[in-house]
């Protein structure tokens, strides 16, 4: 079994497509270790990331944005930015990619039994957040309402559209869409994230509400929380930082004082509203 | 050598107008003989001021380093021209960057200070180490005299100043606004014998002579980054995809990234010196670039930073340019 | 005990199988590398241009090697034992007080092989540099941390302090070459190191700073003290405690390999997320960072500041940004 830090485990890439196009398209990656051994003791929780490459072009930190109730594989979804992800585009089924990890805290999901749950999501920022939601419906029983909220640009910038409707079907769960520009044939609410959750208006009581997105989205979301009511402690949010090691070596993920690699990707709002680089 | 006093009244004069942002001059370093870059914002600020063979920097740098922070919603650009201290050498960094249309001509305000040489401070430090009490000095009839702590020294110009100073044919500014002190005489020659015993050397013995050097360059980029020419937005050291130079460092890629610099100032370097003055490994980069600008002075004729008006080198062709250079 | 002079060259070659690095010209510049002749060491120079760390967390380091299009990756070799003879005592600090990030939950194996591989000989300062300022840090011009043995230069011969089973190790096969040291040498080397304890003038009491940089976030004071930097990494690469590194990969041939390199915080892609977004986008923002990181965040996670007092930021620095005057205005600016 591989223990080394910065060796890579290999993994298979099963299935990819795309979960939006364009010049900085969205693409999903379904990948399996070679290794069995790597295969069955591999274990993460929703918010870890991890560091996938290829070899020869490099590693990028990326959350993994399945949870592992659904089985023995992993999910990444990726945009297609710098040089690396520029070289996972690249990949198909079939081909290799390697990952270590898995990285970081996770969200407190054991702390949350019992809870609602509401997710506020934008764009990319949904990735981050699919593992927590797949996590509460595969153990509804445990959890209280779970509200997916999330939006993007244009119906076409959403990421895991297929999913959203079966998720509704799900007891106790509620899911809103969001564009901000309206089209023809959208059911959906038209208009910005922060809007549509004040819309919704949810009780603060017993509810963490997890949000992820862009930076100028988690601004405002967080505003609204708070118009809401809603304490510190129960709003979380996850940071993304340029990684290297992903093991608080290289210095560079720092936002304050907290290494985004070990102290996050995962924060409170109460921890994070006094670190004043964490929205920078 | 000007009168300090009336250097910081301009200063003061210069800050106080309604066109001008900051003015950037020297000021006495934290310790020693050291000197640093001073921004005058106020009128007092000026009170700092000085010009002495200390002043090493060369401030055209901080023409295009300035970062460009957005501008607050409903705020107007500041577009108030910056005033600039500048001595022959700098001056003619300043007329480079207005030919290459890097800076715009009236975006600055330039402050013309002519100067007897620098002092290079690795000599100074070699006779004089230790020295935590400031230092000053001031050019005093073709020799520099300083006040060190055990007294006062007097050195002929030709011992302790830079290497670049000796060569310079440019003391006095090519490009003013205005003027503090009396021109000096020009000393340099026109020549190249600086570089000779290294052109008489044979290709193995040239690199024998480089690579050591090469060898211990860090890649701090200090060089480019204290060049006032080395302006690029995306340098080609930061592109990734492809990487041409890749980060690791050893002799080859080292060499690489010296070869790149060396020859994007080709027709373009102005001979301040700063990036063998900033090195902190020693290499001889004038060397370097000495030898471009002897090759483009004599392939061309032509001797870049001196005038405004003139196309740069590289972005200009004559049907009579030699071609003999092509292989 | 106590080394002749006469006898260091002996008292090198009696160690067995180790690289010995001392402090060397290599070009015009003085750094660590293993020692061919004795005749060759800077003993009696100041600190060397490029710090120590170099040894123990090279420049540039391969990690891993890989063919290109095959899935096989091998982990570079371990490194072999060195000496590090000649090591002054603020670098050898400041390794001690690296080991608290490359140790940190997970040790990094890299650098866990060359330190756990390695001695380190202290040579006391007994001539400060004039940016020296090791005492304000913590340490001195004869500390031990980090250390296996201490020379201090008694003119004729060195005394030797042993200070760790490495230590001892490293002297047990060169016992008949050492000499027993008295009292009147003890006694001697101990006042030439008082004395250059005493001659370091450069000094700042920093125990307020770490409480006093929160506060200071959007403080002028930063604007200030970074206006004439160039963004160079100067400051950083020669820090001997600056530890951040890059990590790329590079083919050449068939064979790829996936290196290591130091990396600065002054530079713009440290940050630069490949969306364009910098959380750190101008020089004030990342002067900000590297004083910080030494003084507020260090200490936070491991109790220690992160500056040994060396002075090679001071020296080098193009522009004379000189750290202590930064931790002075922060010491002084209204909070």
């Amino acid at each position: 079994m591989n223990t080394h830090p910065y060796k890579p485990n290999i993994a298979t890439v099963q299935d990819t497509w795309f979960e939006t196009y364009g010049d900085r398209c969205i693409k999903t990656f379904k990948v399996v270790f070679d290794d069995e051994e790597v295969r069955d003791n591999w274990t993460h929780l929703p918010g870890q990331c991890a560091m996938i490459g290829v070899l020869g072009t490099g590693e990028s930190m990326i959350s993994i944005s399945c949870s592992p109730t659904e089985g023995k594989f992993l999910r990444f979804s990726v945009m297609r930015a710098g040089k690396v992800t520029k070289a996972l585009h690249e990949l198909e089924a079939g081909d290799k990619m390697t990952v270590r990890g898995p990285y970081g805290n996770n969200f407190p999901v054991d702390e949350w039994k019992g809870k609602n749950i509401i997710t506020i999501g934008g764009g990319i920022g949904q990735a981050p957040l699919r593992p927590i939601i797949e996590y509460i419906r595969a153990k509804k029983a445990e959890y209280g309402d779970l509200t997916v909220v999330y939006g993007a640009r244009t119906s076409a910038d959403l990421c895991f559209k297929g999913e959203f409707s079966e998720l509704a079907k799900v007891e106790n769960t509620s899911c809103r869409l969001s564009i901000d520009v309206k089209e023809e044939d959208w059911p959906h609410y038209v208009g910005f994230v922060p809007a549509l959750l004040m819309e919704i208006n949810p009780s603060f009581e017993n509810t963490i509400a997890i949000t992820c997105g862009p930076p100028i989205m988690i601004n405002f979301v967080l505003q609204n929380l708070k118009k809401l009511n809603f304490p510190d402690e129960q709003i979380y949010t996850t940071l993304e930082n340029r990684m290297k090691c992903g093991i608080g070596k290289c210095g560079r993920c720092n936002a304050g004082n907290l290494y985004v690699c070990k102290d996050g990707p995962v924060f409170s709002y109460a921890t994070l509203k006094n670190v004043p680089e964490a929205f920078a | 050598m000007p009168d300090l006093e009336k250097l910081r009244a301009l200063a003061k004069e210069t800050i106080s107008r309604d066109d001008i942002k900051c003015l950037i001059g020297w000021r006495p370093g934290t310790y020693g003989y050291r000197t640093s870059p001073h921004f005058v914002r106020s009128p007092e600020d000026a009170d700092q001021l000085i010009f002495s063979p200390l002043c090493s920097s060369n401030l055209a740098t901080y023409l295009t380093l300035a970062e460009k922070r957005p501008v607050p919603r409903g705020a107007q650009p500041d577009t108030r021209k910056v005033a600039i201290l500048v001595k022959g050498c700098d001056s003619r960094a300043v007329v480079q960057q207005v030919a290459e249309q890097g800076i715009k001509r009236e975006a600055v305000y330039v402050i013309g200070c002519p100067c007897e040489g620098i002092i290079d401070l690795r000599k100074l430090e070699d006779k004089y180490p230790h020295t935590l009490e400031r230092v000053e000095a001031r050019w005093e009839n073709g020799k520099i005299s300083l006040d060190l702590p055990g007294g006062r020294a007097v050195f002929p110009r030709e011992e302790i100043v830079a290497g670049k100073c000796l060569t310079c044919r440019y003391p006095n500014p090519v490009i003013a606004d205005v003027t503090v002190g009396e021109d000096v005489e020009v000393r340099g020659s026109a020549g190249f014998e600086d570089i000779n015993w290294l052109e008489v050397k044979n290709a193995q013995e040239r690199w024998a002579f480089w690579r050591d050097k090469v060898n211990s360059c860090l890649r701090c980029y200090s060089c480019r980054n204290v060049c006032p020419m080395c302006y690029c937005e995306e340098c080609i050291l930061e592109k990734q995809n492809p990487a041409w130079i890749q980060r690791s460092v050893n002799i080859s890629e080292n060499t690489a990234f010296q070869l790149a610099r060396a020859f994007h100032l080709a027709g373009r370097c102005i001979e301040c010196g700063e990036c063998e003055r900033v090195c902190p490994v020693e290499i001889p980069l004038t060397h370097l670039n000495r030898k471009l600008v002897k090759e483009v002075s004599e392939q061309f004729a032509f001797t870049p930073g001196v005038d405004p008006e003139a196309k740069p080198l590289l972005v200009g062709y004559r049907p009579n340019d030699k071609e003999d250079f092509i292989l | 005990m106590k080394l002749n002079k006469d006898k260091l060259a002996d008292f090198l070659a009696a160690i067995p199988g180790k690289t010995i690095f001392g402090p060397q010209l290599s070009g015009e510049t003085l750094k660590f590398t293993p020692i061919t002749k004795t005749g060759d060491l800077c003993l009696t120079a100041n600190n060397t241009t490029v710090p120590p760390k170099s040894v123990v967390f090279p420049q540039t380091e391969t990690m891993l090697r890989f063919e290109q299009g095959a899935t096989d990756i091998r982990t570079a070799e371990p490194a072999g034992e060195t000496v590090l003879f000649g090591i002054r005592p603020c670098d050898a600090r400041a390794m001690y007080i690296v080991d608290n990030v490359f140790f940190w939950d997970v040790d990094d194996p890299y650098y866990l092989a060359r330190r756990t591989n390695s001695t380190l000989v202290g040579m006391a300062c007994l001539d400060p540099c004039v940016n020296c300022f090791c005492t304000s840090m913590g340490g001195g011009p004869a500390s031990t941390e980090g250390l296996d043995l201490l020379l201090t230069d008694l003119g004729d011969s060195y005394l030797l302090e042993v200070l760790t089973g490495k230590g001892e190790m490293l002297c047990q096969g060169a016992g008949n070459l050492l000499d027993e040291a008295s009292v009147a040498d003890k006694e001697a080397a101990k006042l030439l190191q008082q004395k250059a304890a005493g001659q370091i003038r450069r000094k700042i009491d920093p125990s307020g700073i770490p409480a006093r940089l929160p506060a200071l976030w959007e403080s002028p004071v930063w604007e200030k003290v970074s206006a004439s930097c160039l963004g160079c990494g100067i400051c950083t690469y020669l820090c001997p405690t600056c530890h951040c590194f890059d990590m790329q990969d590079e083919t050449e041939g068939a064979e790829s390999r996936r290196y290591r390199t130091w990396d600065s915080c002054m530079f713009p892609e440290y940050t630069l997320h490949a969306s364009g977004h910098n959380p750190r986008p101008a020089r004030r923002e990342r002067t900000r960072n590297r004083i910080n990181h030494k003084f507020s965040y260090f200490v936070d996670k491991f109790k220690v500041i992160a500056c040994v007092g060396c002075g090679r930021c001071i020296n080098l620095c193009p522009v004379n940004i000189d750290i202590l005057d930064i931790l002075s205005k922060v010491g002084e600016e209204a909070l």
